[in-house]
């Protein structure tokens, strides 16, 4: 063959209108300029560095969550055992430190390893034992939380050493907010996983078109172990900055960190139903809902209140992507 | 048969069951160097199974694959591709929302390594994947850097086609009614894709339904029908009419399903 096919581009009328490529980052962007417009009216301290320290050290939290969620979510996974897997490795962490005199640095690992054992075993109950992934992640919350609660035995550990206050709440050389440092850290940190390595191309590759997956010949269960794991390992990491954070830890801690979570995830334009992620998206769709559990809690409403707001917004994203969807393959179709 | 031709795959008395139902029995299948083979057949002719089973997907109950003579163990999609197996399924198998340099790639990425942690190495995967379309499958894309979603049919098949064929070890690729979803004159530039593959040595397996396309691209025809091999043709000395007989079973139904 020596002449050159070309194969013409599909027509203009099937492409989406440029702002709908960007929606899944505008579309939040936009939701947290219209937060901090309500706010300037209404709650000026929304601004001051104290307030904003506090929506950071919330975001930095939910922000290694959602990294590793974004993953877990692409490979058309889910985990909703994150808030025990927190609880359980700072309470593990904390009685290490307190009870048996481990040091900070070696309790921390602890605790990560724990974390990452506790995904681990997320990963086998789902591709050993043939459970899907919600039933296995929520029943697996209970185990988890049930052995938190057994070893904290009802006691609220407090006051640890440094470095754990640090990362929770505190500032690099009296300036920088670490929460920030980590957030950044971490957006990086999942870029490269996500585009990267095959952790993450895989996790795209097995949500999108499992079939095709397994055909290339990609072990797919190994791969969604791996990203339980890495599932694991950030949420005990996050417990470590709860515990930071309020410079105490208990075993009921992380209640609702996994709903949270996923609406950031979602919010930030990553597909529920795998295949599809963004990493900026799930950054922005942290800080969107940090922002506005924060303003909900300057605005006095009550904490029941918060719950009603984060549980609307899944709802309402979903919807949206899911309406934007279905406009896609109406077009596809024309 | 010309006994000049090599034989790069041979299955002799293959036969695969799921549960009661005998989806391929005792096939036997020559496919020579260098050739079209086509394989055609009804719904539940055995097609489907039979390219499964040549591609790891399904095991065979019994007989035996050769390649180039020497017997196969062929247990998984590994073992088919390790063996110069590939095949391009009807729905292409492909990832939508990764563009098609991931998805030419996708299973055996290049990687550079730090510190012994393999990345993705992207650039070396978007330059093959444009020599590869441009030299092996005479194709260039503009929208390389897309999703595939947004590619039109004979785009997303010329990616399908640049994944099975980038590995050089290649002897058989198997094209699963690729043209079925094509309009005309994309069907056209994907028969041409299948010569261009067979002037550079591949072999050929086309699984269709589509009999025009099958004399206008195969060297030689085999009809399943129930299972079994019905028969072999060749191109060259058959017409569709006897091909079409193999397909229903009788000379008369088929010349009367054509009149």
């Amino acid at each position: 063959m020596t002449s050159m096919m070309t194969i013409e581009q599909p027509s203009r009328k099937g492409e989406l209108p440029l702002i709908e490529r960007y929606i899944n980052i505008l579309g939040p962007l936009v939701m947290i300029l219209l937060v901090c417009l309500v706010m300037v009216v209404v709650e000026p301290r929304f601004f001051g560095v104290t307030n904003v320290m506090i929506i950071l050290q919330d975001a930095a939290i939910y922000m290694v969550l959602g990294m590793a969620m974004t993953i877990v979510i692409s490979g058309r996974g889910i985990d909703l055992s994150i808030g025990a897997v927190a609880a359980l490795a700072g309470v593990v962490m904390a009685m290490l430190i307190k009870d048996y005199g481990w040091g900070a640095y070696m309790a921390m690992l602890a605790a990560i390893t724990i974390g990452i054992l506790c995904g681990l075993a997320n990963g086998l109950v789902i591709t050993k034992l043939n459970v899907p992934d919600l039933i296995a992640t929520l029943a697996m919350d209970q185990v988890y939380r049930g052995i938190a609660l057994v070893l904290a035995a009802g006691a609220v550990l407090a006051r640890f050493p440094e470095p754990i206050p640090l990362l929770g709440r505190g500032r690099l050389f009296d300036v920088v907010p670490t929460a920030a440092i980590i957030g950044v850290i971490t957006l990086a940190i999942g870029y490269v996983i996500y585009h990267y390595t095959h952790l993450g191309r895989y996790a795209v590759a097995i949500g999108g078109n499992r079939e095709a997956a397994i055909l290339t010949g990609i072990n797919i269960n190994r791969h969604k172990i791996y990203h339980y794991m890495l599932m694991g390992g950030a949420a005990a990491f996050a417990g470590i900055l709860l515990t930071g954070r309020l410079n105490a830890i208990q075993a009921t801690a992380g209640h609702g960190f996994a709903l949270h979570t996923i609406a950031a995830v979602v919010v930030g334009g990553t597909v529920l139903f795998g295949g599809r992620g963004t990493m900026v998206g799930t950054l922005v769709g942290v800080l969107l809902l940090s922002m506005v559990t924060n303003a909900l809690v300057l605005l006095r409403f009550q904490f029941f209140w918060q719950l009603v707001a984060s549980g609307l917004i899944i709802i309402v994203s979903i919807g949206f992507y899911s309406y934007l969807q279905r406009r896609r393959t109406d077009r596809a179709e024309e | 048969m010309e006994s000049g031709r090599r034989a790069v795959l041979t299955l002799r008395g293959v036969s695969k069951s799921f549960g009661g139902l005998r989806a391929v029995i005792d096939v036997d299948l020559d496919l020579y160097e260098g050739e079209v083979l086509a394989i055609v057949g009804d719904n539940g002719a055995g097609k489907s199974t039979l390219i499964k089973i040549l591609t790891g997907v399904h095991r065979a109950d019994s007989g035996e694959i050769r390649i180039d003579g020497e017997k196969a163990e062929i247990t998984s999609r590994r073992d088919s591709i390790d063996a110069g197996i590939e095949a391009v399924y009807q729905n292409l198998g492909l990832v939508n929302s990764l563009p098609a340099p991931a998805n030419v790639f996708l299973g055996q990425e290049p990687v550079w390594r730090v510190m012994g942690v393999p990345f993705i190495d992207n650039r070396t995967m978007r330059r093959e994947t444009e020599r590869i379309l441009r030299e092996r499958v005479g194709i260039v894309l503009e929208n390389l850097d897309d999703p595939v979603h947004n590619y039109s049919g004979g785009q997303r098949q010329a990616v399908a086609i640049a994944r099975a064929i980038f590995n050089t070890e290649l002897r058989v690729l198997v094209l699963d009614e690729p043209t079925a979803a094509l309009g005309p004159q994309e069907t056209r530039k994907t028969l041409e894709l299948i010569r261009g593959i067979k002037e550079r040595g591949i072999s050929v397996i086309l699984i269709s339904h589509n009999l025009e396309n099958v004399f206008s691209v195969a060297d030689r025809v085999q009809v399943m029908r129930g299972g079994r091999s019905a028969g072999v043709v060749e191109v060259a000395k058959s017409t569709r009419k006897e091909v079409l007989g193999l397909i229903v079973g009788s000379e008369d139904v088929a010349a009367d399903a054509y009149a």
